[in-house]
Order: structure tokens, then sequence, then C-alpha cells
């Protein structure tokens, strides 16, 4: 390849960049200037692309509603409750299906826990709400979301874990057991340690799923319980849209996955590419 | 008394990989076991360290009953043949695991670990990762690791194989020198002859189902039970070569069929020889009994044969030269001052009284 070619290869390889950051940087940048606007600049049919005067106080005036804030600390409460709950199920049956696939069920049992993400949520949308209804803990509770976000969160846990603990030496394992470590102090010396950035990107995938559902939660809760997601919304009254507001509570909103994306970043590369990379 | 006893131990999966296998080590024994790759070496080990359940069978370890204990109650060490250090504990860490798991108080395992490094000579590298060491060193963390637990029995499973020569020289002779090993049964797994010739007090030879012959290194090297054992041992390998005996008494010839290779049988194999039924039979001659002679060279007491060469190799210490004698590949140790070309007549000399017969069919040494 000549040099000219190459350096043609580069641009075009550049520009296709540029414009791949735009499309995908354009919805936060206009969030974030939206968040900032008066609501009669952002009803304007030519759209300004910065804010006139910049209003911070919107940041406050979304709290105006008591309950706004406390729907943040309700989605926070569920994902990491969903979380918690996912990991540990989704990590004993991983290891389960790693280590002694035959008496766990073997590969069918496996595939069936996989296939429950394969439905279309919304086909069971009705039956799940009166099911749960006739819960002990009901349809409006912290509890009933945590427990239904695990359909869709424990098979993924499930599935990731199993591909981390087979990639964890079973020798170590043995290995401990010849220190004499019983089975359970040999999980905890030597197996949790080398699946833990596998554990925490699992994690990050559980919450931040967890943390953005809408549509069983606008069903489900609502009253007793808020999630954020149902709260955004409400800044829609029956004239007008408070476009401003709701950009601003979703930017709040946004806060938290992606201070705990950053903040544990270096686990999250790691753990994704535990089980691709061999020896 | 820690002696270690099996019993018709059985193990198998969709076919028997260990069938009835007897075996006591002393308290103080190291004893080898020696066999080629996927034979059941290593799921021996595992049986008597717990890893694997036995089918069938006994194991006791100082008259107590282990056959049904789980590993972690066992008072066995064993190093693995991939080391299994974990990878995310300092080479410190790696060696206290045995003592944690007794919860030692923190000063006691701190001393137990630096006598066992100074020992093994890694007390520099107590700070490091296993990913940071090399193989040799990775290998001595593993011995540190069984050696601190201070077990009754010591379960090596290829401690040296995957090192190279010179390291795996010097640990051999740290083998030799490790008094921790030599006062309890240590039960030490390889698939190199030399390592089991060299340090086995005895050895054991493994074949399909078991050991196939136990013995000291010279025993079972000077008077291999059958061809399986002789060709394990040695390096080149055993030549063998199918045969046939003709004649009778003192005029008894070994003539293999097809060819014009042949020679007369010693006396003293032939009075043996002459008791059996044996006409068809397997000749094997080791390697260092085929000298290659020089020009006008006489060799009382051998028989001499010609021959062409085929192959020679160079090796270092000596040669090793494959040659054609009457249709039939003879491999011979030469020493390394000579140089040979392809197809050069050579003559060789055959020691005849150290010749082996074995069994065409079994494979059984017919001298024994």
């Amino acid at each position: 390849m000549s040099e000219q070619t190459a350096r043609l290869i580069r641009t075009l390889l550049l520009i296709f960049l540029g414009l791949w950051l735009i499309l995908t940087l354009f919805p936060l940048y206009w969030q974030f200037i939206t968040a900032f606007k008066s609501a009669a600049e952002t009803n304007r049919t030519i759209p300004s692309f910065w804010p006139e005067v910049w209003h911070f106080e919107n940041l406050v005036s979304v709290f105006a509603e008591p309950t706004n804030f406390s729907a943040l600390v309700d989605s926070f409460i569920i994902a990491t409750g969903n979380t918690i709950a996912s990991l540990v199920l989704g990590s004993l049956a991983g290891y389960a299906f790693a280590r002694f696939p035959r008496q766990a069920g073997g590969e069918n049992l496996a595939f069936w826990i996989l296939s429950n993400r394969m439905f279309p949520p919304v086909a069971v949308l009705v039956p799940m709400f009166f099911l749960f209804d006739a819960m002990p803990w009901g349809t409006d509770s912290y509890l009933s979301l945590i427990i239904l976000y695990l359909v869709f969160n424990m098979p993924l846990a499930t599935w990731l874990m199993m591909v981390f603990f087979r990639d964890a030496p079973r020798e170590l394992e043995e290995a401990a057991y010849l220190d004499g470590y019983t089975p359970l102090r040999a999980f905890v010396k030597v197996t949790l340690p080398l699946v833990l950035p596998g554990m925490i990107s699992v994690a990050m995938l559980c919450w931040i799923f967890a943390w953005n559902e809408y549509l069983f939660a606008n069903l489900f809760v609502g009253t007793q319980v808020r999630t954020f997601t149902i709260v955004i919304p409400t800044f829609t009254h029956g004239s007008q849209t408070l476009w401003n507001l709701q950009m601003a509570f979703s930017m709040i909103a946004m806060l938290p996955p992606v201070a705990l994306f950053i903040l544990l970043r270096r686990y999250m590369v790691r753990g994704l590419s535990l089980g691709v990379v061999k020896g | 008394m820690a002696r270690l006893q099996i019993e018709g131990l059985c193990k198998g999966w969709d076919f028997p990989v260990i069938d009835r296998l007897d075996l006591t080590v002393e308290e103080g024994e190291f004893f080898i076991v020696v066999g080629p790759s996927g034979i059941g070496k290593t799921t021996l080990l595992r049986l008597i360290a717990g890893l694997e359940s036995a089918d069938a069978g006994r194991i006791t370890i100082g008259g107590q009953d282990i056959t049904t204990l789980p590993p972690y109650k066992r008072p066995v060490a064993m190093t693995f043949e991939s080391y299994a250090l974990y990878p995310h504990l300092s080479v410190f860490e790696n060696i206290a695991s045995p003592l944690r798991a007794r919860r030692l108080d923190k000063a006691a395992i701190r001393k137990a670990v630096t006598d066992v490094a100074k020992l093994l000579r890694i007390e520099t590298l107590l700070d490091r990762r296993p990913g940071e060491i090399s193989g040799g060193q990775k290998q001595r963390t593993a011995l540190g690791r069984t050696l601190v637990a201070e077990p009754q029995v010591f379960l090596l499973d290829e401690p040296i194989s995957h090192l190279d020569a010179k390291i795996r020289h010097e640990l051999r002779l740290q083998f030799h020198s490790l008094e921790e090993l030599r006062r309890v049964a240590t039960l030490y797994v390889t698939h190199d002859y030399a390592e089991a010739l060299s340090l086995g007090d005895r050895i054991g030879v493994m074949g399909h189902g078991g050991l196939v012959q136990i013995g000291t290194a010279r025993d079972v090297f000077m008077r291999p039970r059958s061809l399986f054992v002789a060709q394990h041992l040695g390096q080149p390998a055993i030549n063998a070569v199918a045969a046939r005996l003709t004649g009778e008494g003192a005029a008894l010839q070994a003539h293999a069929g097809n060819t014009s290779f042949g020679f007369p049988v010693v006396a003293a194999h032939a009075a043996v020889l002459a008791r059996g039924d044996c006409g068809q039979v397997t000749v094997g001659i080791r390697p260092q009994h085929v000298r290659v002679l020089h020009n006008g060279e006489d060799a009382p007491g051998h028989h001499v044969i010609d021959a062409h060469v085929e192959i020679y190799e160079a090796l270092g210490a000596n040669g090793v030269l494959v040659a054609d004698a009457g249709g039939v590949n003879l491999t011979a140790l030469t020493s390394l001052e000579r140089d040979f070309a392809h197809r050069q007549p050579v003559r060789l000399a055959l020691q005849t009284d150290s010749v082996f017969y074995f069994h065409a069919d079994s494979g059984d040494n017919l001298l024994l």
C-alpha cells in the first residue's frame, strides 16, 4: 500500500470517527444545554444551541416536588438490592454450572435460565402484574421490583459468572483443599478473588439495567415507591412539557451510573475481557 | 509411624484407569512412580489426596483409614504439575497458606515461612507475585507450600518436568538433600526415567491398570519384568527386535525373520530359555550394549555384525547411531570423537550376555 492510500484511509477513518462522535454525543450535549434553558427558550421554533441565560436554578427546582428526590433514592435501593440478589444467586448458580455441570442440571437447565431473557417482556406485563398483586409483597413495593428484575438480571449474571468460574482454574481450589481449607473457605480465599473483576462488571450491567427500567416500574409502582424513571414523564403536563426540568432531572439521574462506571472502569474492562484471552 | 498403605485401589471412568493397585510406602521412603503420559499416575496421586474418590479399595496413613476423608482432613500435601500457585497472593502468602488454614498466629507463620524460604533459597522473592517469578522459582514456591504444612505424606506430581535442563538438574540435587522430604513418606510422579533412577529409593513403573514392577532403581533397570518396563527406562530406548530362537542347547541362535540379522544365544541364557516353549521372542538390546568398532578392532566375547549407517546424531555427551544390520535397525551409543556418514559401512559388536528375551505376546521377561 502506497503512503498516499494509507493517508487517505486514515483521513476517512478520522472523518468517520468524528461523525460517529457527533452522532453519539449530540443527545448528551442537547440534554446538557436544555437543562439550563428557560422554559420559554426550550419551546422556540428555531432552537438555540447554547442557552441565552444559564438557569442553574433548574437543578434545584426539579426537587420542588420533594418526592422527586426520594424517587432517586428508591431507584437506588431497587437497583442495588436487585444487583446484590442477582449476584448472589447468579454466582451460586454459575459456580454450580461451571464446576458440577451434570449434577446442576446440565446445559439444558442453564439454557432454560438464559431463555427467560429471550421473550418480549411486554408480553407478560399484565399477567405479572396480577401475579405480583397476589403476593404478600404486592406490587407497589421495593421487593416487587427487586424480585421482578431478577427475571432479566439473574440469567445474565448466571451465564457470565459461569464463564468466569470456568476460567478460574479448578486446581487452585484443589490446592486450597490440600492446604486444609474447607470448600467454603477455599471459595472465599481463592476463587472469589479470581472472579472479582468479572463479578464487578456483572454488577455494573445488572445495576444499570435496574436503574434504567421504565416499563414494569411504570405499571407496578407509583404510590408508596416511585422510581426516577416514572418521575421524568411527570414534567409533562396536559398542555406543556417542561423540557428544561425534564432534562435537568435526567442529567442528575445519569450521574450515579457514570460515577460508578468511572470508579470501576478498570475492573469492568478486565472483567469483560477475562473470558476472551486464554492462558 | 506414618506409612502409606494402599490396598486394592480401583478407579475408572468409562474404562478402568487403576485396577486393584497395592502399594506400601514406608515412612522416610522416597518412592517414584514412573510411566508414560496418560497412564493414570496423576489419578493415583489425586486418589491419595482425596481429590478423586476411589471406586474400591483402602488407603491408610499411619494406620488411619482415610479412604473417605475429604482432602482438607487428610495429612497429605501435594504439588501440582501446573504448580497451582494462587496468582493474586504473594509468594509469602502462597507458602503461608496451609498455616493460615490452621489459623496459626502471625509470628509463628512468619518464622515458618522464612525458614522454608531460606531452605529453598527464595527468601528474596517473598513479596513478589507468582506472575513475576521464573518457572524454577514457582516450583520452589509450590514445594515450600507443601513443606511448611509438615504433612505425613508428600505427593509430588511431575515437579520438575516443565523446567529447563539446568534448573531441573539443580532441583533434582535439591530433592536429594532435603531432609524434610526424607523424613516422611514421599510419592513422586514423573515420566522421566532419569529422574526416577536418580531420586528414588524404590521406583514403581506404571502401566495400564497399575504398577507393573516395583523395586530399586538398579533392580528395575537391570532386571525389567517386561518389555514395557524395559522400553520405558533408558534413553535412547531399548532396541526391540522380533526374532525366532532356533537350534538346541549351546547352538541356540536368535534370528530375525526375513532378515540376515542373528546372533548366538550365550550359554547362561540358553539354559533358561530352553526350559520354556519360546520359539518366537522379542529380543531387547540396550543401545549401550551395541558398540561401534573401530577399523580392525576385535571384540572378544561379543558378536560382531556388519551394518550400514542410517542416521547419526551427535548429542553433546555422546552420539546416537542408527544402523541397518542386515534388515534390522539397531540403535547404538557412540563416543563423540567419531563421525559417521550416511550408508557408511560399520561393524557393530553386540554384548550378547546383556541381551533380554521377552515373550512375543505377553512381553514377559523370559530370563526371570
